[in-house]
């Protein structure tokens, strides 16, 4: 979006009246006869661009085309044609590197929710194979807006690529005690403890992890994404695996905690349980009348569903050889 | 929040049913979108053909076509001169596509250029959103160079299955994929693409909550599953990509999004764009039944603009095209009257798909997806 107002400078001088440029011959947007969803661009805008695909279709690989891509960056900085073409420029002119990043920095602060420059920092740092600013720079867009898609990729190109990860999981601890319902920071504690895992998570990784949720979810249990964490973190070795985990849940439940995560876990566990051994029909029974409680009273939004689980675990129930006994 | 918090939060108002849908003020701004867009979208430049995909699909999808039929032809030649066709010698074979807009300079295309620009290319999500909008309009695509256009589709995907939007580099990621499976469904080939490095490019996205990322690693996002599955099922293996405890996780994922209207990912606000990225995808899924459709109409509703008309992400924010379109592509999938019914697959109304099955016909192929 480019409101002019605020970012004019009262001195600009629009290309076609500087000397510099007099050899230029602008090159207008041409849509023949026909121009649907046009925009009524600023004069600068228009000017800006006209010199900027002049320059372009020559392919003039000149110092003022490079100053040139600014502007236009500075007007729209989604025009990926305008990104590439500065690309081309810094390698032919043997541009200064560092001093790329330093401007993309302050294109991101501006736009950081913006496709293309993230994608342009990621060149450059692949180029210069230096890493040294990219954390803090993630973490500067993220303390602004935590759940920043394109900060999070970045910061995780970054890790995986240069194999960096000391002092990640602090970071993410950090995020989770600003705000522990940030499911990217979740995501992102997953991400970390998965890549620096080989196969399958170490035992002792694991207790970790399960002692960190729990804690999490005690402190919030209606938080979807730490029940979300647990399952994850529960999935290799199955939910029924450790005996306090259940404990957990039923102490959540007879403190009067009907979180719909704890609800929908504890029918997961339920419902495994029952799997197991056809000893188990009382797991079953409760799975259901769980399903029911939350189709009635705690997940109403998605009734339909729990009574259809409830429905479905009916039926095998009753399928059970050991139903008749 | 939690879901049982949110429910009551948002507690449906007895007349919430009574929220009346201004069709008719959508139908201006659709109408307004295709003429000219004020100033502060300058930053559309380079994808002007992505906002007359929503304004026309938007309108065909409220039955109103008939309202630009007497532009119809000027913009089938409009979209027409954004085909990057290959010139005489072929050099730019692997940038074939459309491009979004007049932006880089090049003139109109009026058959093959003498010698190509040297920085002109098709863009993917534009080759996809051209296409989609000559089908909806009622074109033959005739004139479309479909095997230049598959070549250049070749050309972007990644050694890891994903695909660039274009050749001179950008990021790579879900979102491509979906487009590429568009374009190579609706000109039914596939040329050289390899559908099964797709399908691991989208395994290696399944993440540890069930959801799928844009990348692998990322963090599940309602828009990159739509167009995981979207694409599987234009692929047609949707059944085959996922095991059944996958699909399981990925339906109840998506399931869980809905809070009214519906998220994009946990504990995020609701937004009307993931009523029809969420809702299209459970669609596919089979689980759009489980939907309280009347919430997410209601929230759909209640971004409506009752003045100048158009959709919001939330209520009291501004309208732009995108959110107008896919929350009546939500209106749709809900089944809300007075809206044709849309393709989940392909996010055009059925009516569009039934065009384009003849087209398929006169080309003597078939697919089996059409519904």
């Amino acid at each position: 979006m480019n409101q002019d107002t605020p970012f004019e400078e009262s001195n600009w001088v629009l290309y076609k009246d500087r000397p510099s440029w007099r050899d230029i011959e602008p090159l207008s947007q041409n849509d023949g006869s026909s121009a649907i969803v046009q925009i009524a661009y600023s004069e600068k805008f228009r000017d800006v661009f006209d010199y900027f695909r002049a320059v372009l279709f020559k392919d003039e690989k000149s110092e003022r085309s490079f100053k040139l891509t600014e502007d236009a960056i500075s007007l729209n900085p989604s025009n990926y044609t305008v990104w590439y073409f500065r690309r081309v420029l810094l390698q032919a002119l043997k541009k200064d590197l560092h001093k790329e990043l330093i401007y993309v920095q302050s294109i991101i602060e501006d736009n950081p929710k913006n496709y293309q420059v993230w994608h342009h920092r990621q060149v450059i740092v692949d180029w210069l194979r230096d890493t040294s600013e990219e954390k803090q720079l993630t973490e500067a867009v993220l303390k602004v807006d935590p759940k920043n898609y394109h900060a999070w990729q970045h910061r995780q190109w970054v890790l995986e690529e240069f194999g960096i990860w000391e002092g990640e999981i602090e970071f993410v601890e950090q995020l989770l005690e600003d705000d522990i319902r940030n499911n990217s920071a979740w995501n992102h504690r997953w991400f970390c403890i998965s890549r620096t895992s080989s196969g399958e998570l170490m035992e002792d990784v694991l207790m970790k992890e399960l002692k960190y949720v729990l804690d999490c979810i005690k402190k919030v249990p209606s938080n979807e994404s730490s029940w979300n964490y647990l399952h994850g973190i529960l999935e290799e070795r199955g939910l029924t695996k450790y005996p306090f985990i259940w404990e957990f849940c039923e102490e959540l439940y007879s403190e009067g905690c009907r979180s719909p995560y704890l609800l929908a876990f504890m029918v997961d566990y339920l419902e495994a349980k029952g799997e197991e051994s056809s000893d188990n029909l009382l797991s079953v029974q409760r799975a259901i009348e769980i399903c029911n409680a939350l189709a009635i009273q705690h997940d109403k939004i998605r009734a339909e569903y729990w009574k259809f689980m409830a429905r479905n675990l009916g039926k095998k129930y009753e399928a059970s050889p050991n139903c008749s006994d | 929040m939690a879901a049982s918090e949110c429910v009551e939060l948002h507690g449906r108002r007895d007349d919430d049913d009574e929220v009346i849908f201004l069709k008719d003020k959508c139908i201006r701004y659709f109408k307004r979108c295709l003429q000219v867009l004020p100033e502060r979208f300058s930053s559309l430049d380079v994808t002007r053909l992505t906002v007359a995909f929503f304004a026309i699909s938007g309108l065909d999808l409220l039955d109103a076509i008939d309202a630009i039929k007497d532009e119809k032809e000027k913009i089938i030649e409009w979209i027409y001169s954004y085909q990057v066709l290959p010139d005489k010698i072929e050099s730019n074979r692997s940038r074939c596509g459309f491009r979004g807009s007049s932006a880089v300079g090049a003139p109109p295309s009026m058959g093959k250029p003498e010698n190509a620009h040297p920085y002109d290319s098709g863009h993917i999500a534009m080759t996809y959103s051209a296409l989609s909008t000559l089908l909806v309009l009622g074109d033959d695509l005739s004139r479309v160079d479909k095997k230049a256009i598959i070549q250049g589709v070749e050309a972007l995907q990644q050694p890891d299955g994903s695909f660039c939007p274009l050749i001179d580099g950008a990021e790579k990621d879900m979102r491509f994929i979906y487009c590429a499976a568009c374009i190579c469904y609706i000109l039914q080939d596939w040329g050289e693409i390899d559908k099964e490095k797709i399908v691991k490019f989208i395994q290696k996205c399944i993440n540890y909550d069930g959801g799928i990322a844009q990348v692998p690693g990322a963090e599940s996002h309602g828009g990159s599953i739509f167009c995981a599955v979207a694409a599987l099922s234009l692929i047609d293996q949707l059944q085959t990509a996922f095991s059944p405890s996958q699909i399981n996780k990925l339906r109840w994922w998506c399931l869980k999004r809905q809070d009214s209207g519906f998220q994009g990912r946990p504990n995020k606000p609701v937004d009307t764009c993931y009523s029809f990225w969420v809702g299209a995808s459970l669609t596919l899924l089979d689980y759009y039944h489980f939907v309280d459709t009347q919430q997410n109409i209601a929230f759909i509703l209640s971004t409506q603009d009752d003045i100048a008309g158009g959709l919001a992400k939330w209520p009291d924010v501004v309208p732009d095209p995108l959110h107008t379109y896919l929350g009546i592509g939500g209106l749709s999938l809900a089944g809300k009257e007075g809206v044709l019914p849309i393709h989940p697959g392909l996010n055009i109304s059925k009516r569009a798909v039934d065009h384009l099955k003849h087209i398929h016909n006169q080309w003597g192929v078939a697919s089996n997806i059409y519904s």
